[in-house]
């Protein structure tokens, strides 16, 4: 009952393209998920795992809704979508990786000796895999 | 049930149509710069000033995007440069494709330097690659010193941060230091140019860092 306004409001601006940058995002996802399986042959999506970044600019629940919008009345309406989230790496060049670190939270030197610190990684956005049911296998069900 | 390895980029169309504008972009030497911001930070406003200072001197020209309205590429082409306005009609970006249809509509002629405005947004806009040189983030002074670190992404990305509206510094609690360190540490080695369109504070050293970036692109064969 919840998802029903929402999944609603994200599905009547596809038309235009796509006013949130995650619509896009779950646009491709999708047109990726669906190229992989039709090169296999006929088939149902049935669940797709990307790897997004903390310097990615996504809100991992705004690309989900995203992907209800996208994937709702076709297909592969079931499909779910896993968000796998990879938060930067601040490293200090004495210690090493800062672990304590909460995601969105900056620091501009180490807690522990002062140093400068680094930022590496985070900008993941990529599909790492999917599951899908081939349709002879759905039909002998 | 059947699991397929994919490992593939979310956005690799966008960044094969941004591949496709830098083959285009190459031969001409044509200097490409994505302008970045959120909306009313100055960055038509920067470009007129760049206009007005390089008088003629460099073909300059713009691809404007904005969700609605004309007015931004009518500003620059009254000032007699070619500009092209992309309507988004909604969306909150721009990508590779949209700045590939503008091109064959409109061929704004061989330019030495083109800027692309993108969509007013701090967020949307820095995922996606449009064939520039480098990205620059514009940050007025009115919008307050922590923003570097509340949008971390654009700021990691963009080569170059342009404080806006410095002239405005007596007048706001802007912690032009904390900006420093800020963007410093998201981006070591970046550059920071503090400028005013009013006062013409910082335009000249804005000017001569787009003037030197041609002249790397002109002598480095690429």
């Amino acid at each position: 009952m919840a998802r029903e306004p929402r999944r609603a409001r994200t599905a009547g601006i596809i038309p235009g393209g796509g006013p949130l940058h995650e619509l896009s995002l779950a646009t491709e996802i999708y047109r990726t998920c669906r190229a992989t399986i039709d090169a296999r042959g006929p088939g149902r999506l049935d669940s797709a795992r990307v790897a997004i970044g903390e310097l990615a600019a996504v809100e991992p629940e705004l690309l989900v809704y995203a992907w209800e919008a996208v994937v709702s009345g076709g297909r592969d309406t079931a499909a779910r979508l896993e968000v796998e989230w990879h938060p930067a790496r601040q490293t200090c060049a004495n210690c090493g990786e800062l672990k304590e670190r909460a995601p969105g939270n900056w620091l501009r030197i180490c807690p522990a000796c002062g140093g400068p610190v680094r930022i590496a990684g985070g900008d993941e956005l990529d599909v790492i895999d999917l599951s899908y049911t081939p349709d002879e296998e759905g039909t002998a069900k | 049930m059947t699991h397929l390895e994919v490992r593939q980029r979310i956005l690799a169309d966008n960044e094969a149509a941004a591949a496709a504008l830098r083959a285009r972009f190459a031969p001409a030497r044509t200097l490409v710069v994505n302008l970045i911001s959120s909306p009313g930070s100055g960055k038509t406003t920067l470009l007129e000033a760049t206009v007005r200072a390089f008088g003629g001197r460099l073909r300059l020209g713009a691809i404007e995007g904005d969700i609605a309205t004309d007015r931004d590429a009518n500003r620059l082409r009254a000032l007699g440069i070619p500009a092209h306005q992309i309507l988004t009609g909604g969306s909150c970006h721009l990508d590779a494709r949209q700045v590939i249809r503008a091109l064959e509509e409109h061929d704004l002629g061989p330019l030495d330097v083109l800027f692309i405005e993108n969509v007013g947004n701090l967020v949307c806009p820095t995922s996606y690659d449009l064939g520039e040189d480098f990205k620059v983030a514009l940050l007025s002074v009115t919008e307050g010193e922590d923003k570097p670190f509340k949008y971390p992404a654009i700021f990691a990305r963009a080569s170059v941060t342009v404080v806006t509206k410095a002239d405005l510094l007596p007048y706001v609690s802007f912690k032009l230091d904390e900006v420093r360190r800020q963007v410093g540490a998201l981006r070591p080695g970046g550059t920071l140019l503090v400028t005013s369109a009013t006062t013409g504070e910082g335009v000249a050293v804005w000017c001569a860092l787009l003037e030197q970036h041609l002249a790397e692109k002109r002598g480095g064969g690429s």
